[in-house]
């Protein structure tokens, strides 16, 4: 991990919300904007600290993936995915690279919902709604711009010091 | 028909790109099933690039437009949102397709612990996630079928309808030690797993002693949990001597349902037995047991 990408991890957790229990965790200024709700999961509930921890490596999962999208580097993707989330996004950020595309995201914030934990604390599902302004570009011409709502089916799983996202799938706007 | 073909079609007019308005007409069926193959039309003349940004794929070509774009099965099996753009010299248009998942093929069935003490309340947990063939998680509900064997004992089967693509489910582990198996299947799909039940704690630990020529052979009844499983060889059985000489430990394993040691002594001994969290009876050796 390098300096600047600690120091952006050490930022995040500094400025968590400490009220997870009844509200939402915010993580920092320097990721993407991801207030977490977990008062309709189950099985399990979830513990203050998990929670925190979710919210800022979801937030540093998209902090990475817009980077990756944005810059055709399939490298920057280790640190939070996993599975075969990082397997569709490394296929995109391929084959938009051998198209000459590239694509850039700015991030608006993620309204997530912690729906399904697992009674082993193995699997943990969200729901997320985030504000994403898209933009492809073939070259330097842009082909395409949008300002959307996007709602996405995340599984994440824990690994020995962070959550990882396994299953980052947008859905259909009547999904939930 | 007009209307019921129009109403899987998203015409220029609803493109989500509207600065890009000026392109060609773009008609594209708004939903279709993951890895199925579907058809692009636009509209005008000439030639124009074609884009299809999806999920995990992305493909760029030359079109003419006023023919249909073929698009292959292979290019939507990842579901989502893909972005059908088409760009001409007088600019670009887009449509959504969303690709949704196809029906349920795979299971990815997770069973936890590995080992478990027989009747472990909620030990045993169990989370079924089911896919289509392509790994898209299948959000509309369906009914997992989880069938519990263990040897000696009555098949059961448990069925728990999906939630967003998940079916869980904890319960206790059975009374009998062995091998638990559970199999999650969903149509023709079936995916095993095995938990080793294994005895409990040990149960009315105790011990008795053959004393003789200043040494106390000491040797354990048949160990086994409060369900009558005996014990694994090599767990590991405690047996404390305090005597004038101090104190000392020997640990033993069990070999075939028993755990056995020997002391020497020098005066009046207590000996005391223990296998894990539990304590057996206490002999006291030159004085009464």
């Amino acid at each position: 991990m390098t300096a600047r990408r600690m120091l952006v991890a050490l930022l995040a957790l500094l400025s968590l919300d400490s009220h997870f229990g009844r509200a939402d965790v915010q993580a920092a200024a320097a990721l993407p904007r991801v207030v977490l709700s977990a008062e309709s999961i189950a099985p399990r509930q979830i513990e203050q600290r998990t929670g925190e921890a979710v919210t800022h490596d979801y937030a540093q999962a998209w902090k990475d993936l817009a980077e990756c999208l944005n810059a055709n580097r399939t490298d920057l993707l280790g640190d939070y995915f996993a599975g075969e989330a990082k397997r569709r996004v490394t296929q995109r950020v391929t084959e938009q690279k051998q198209a000459g595309l590239r694509t850039h995201y700015v991030d608006r914030g993620h309204q997530v919902k912690a729906v399904f934990y697992s009674f082993d604390g193995g699997e943990m599902q969200l729901e997320d709604q985030v504000q994403l302004e898209t933009q492809v570009f073939d070259a330097e011409k842009m082909i395409y711009s949008t300002t959307a709502t996007h709602k996405y089916l995340v599984l994440m799983t824990p690994g020995s010091d962070r959550w990882y996202v396994r299953f980052l799938e947008s859905v259909a706007d009547d999904a939930f | 028909m007009w209307r019921a073909l129009c109403k899987y079609c998203i015409p220029l007019a609803t493109a989500t790109s509207l600065a890009f308005a000026q392109g060609p007409a773009l008609h594209a069926p708004s939903t279709v099933s993951a890895g199925s193959p579907f058809t692009v039309s636009a509209g005008g003349q000439g030639k124009a690039a074609f884009y299809l940004l999806g999920p995990a794929h992305v493909s760029k070509r030359t079109i003419e437009l006023g023919q249909d774009i073929s698009i292959r099965g292979e290019e939507v099996t990842a579901s989502g949102a893909y972005q059908a753009v088409a760009c001409d010299s007088n600019g670009c248009t887009s449509a959504i397709v969303q690709v949704l998942p196809s029906w349920p093929a795979r299971l990815s069935f997770l069973l936890h612990p590995s080992r478990v003490p027989v009747s472990a309340p909620k030990a045993v947990n169990a989370t079924a996630l089911v896919f289509d063939r392509f790994r898209n998680t299948v959000i509309a509900p369906a009914k997992v079928d989880f069938r519990l064997s263990l040897a000696g004992e009555k098949v059961t089967t448990r069925t728990v309808q999906t939630v967003r693509g998940v079916a869980s489910f904890q319960m206790d582990a059975r009374p009998k030690q062995g091998a638990l198996e559970v199999v999650a299947s969903l149509g023709e799909t079936a995916e095993p797993r095995v938990i080793q039940q294994v005895a409990s704690e040990a149960c009315r630990l105790r011990m008795t002693a053959v004393p003789g020529g200043g040494t106390v052979k000491l040797q354990t009844d048949p160990i086994r949990d409060c369900a009558g499983n005996p014990l694994p060889d090599g767990t590991i059985v405690s047996f404390t001597k305090t005597d004038n000489a101090g104190r000392s430990t020997v640990d033993t394993p069990i070999k075939k349902e028993r755990a056995s040691a020997q002391f020497g002594v020098s005066g009046p001994a207590r000996i005391s037995v223990a296998c894990g969290v539990v304590s057996g009876n206490e002999i006291s050796i030159g004085g009464r047991q």
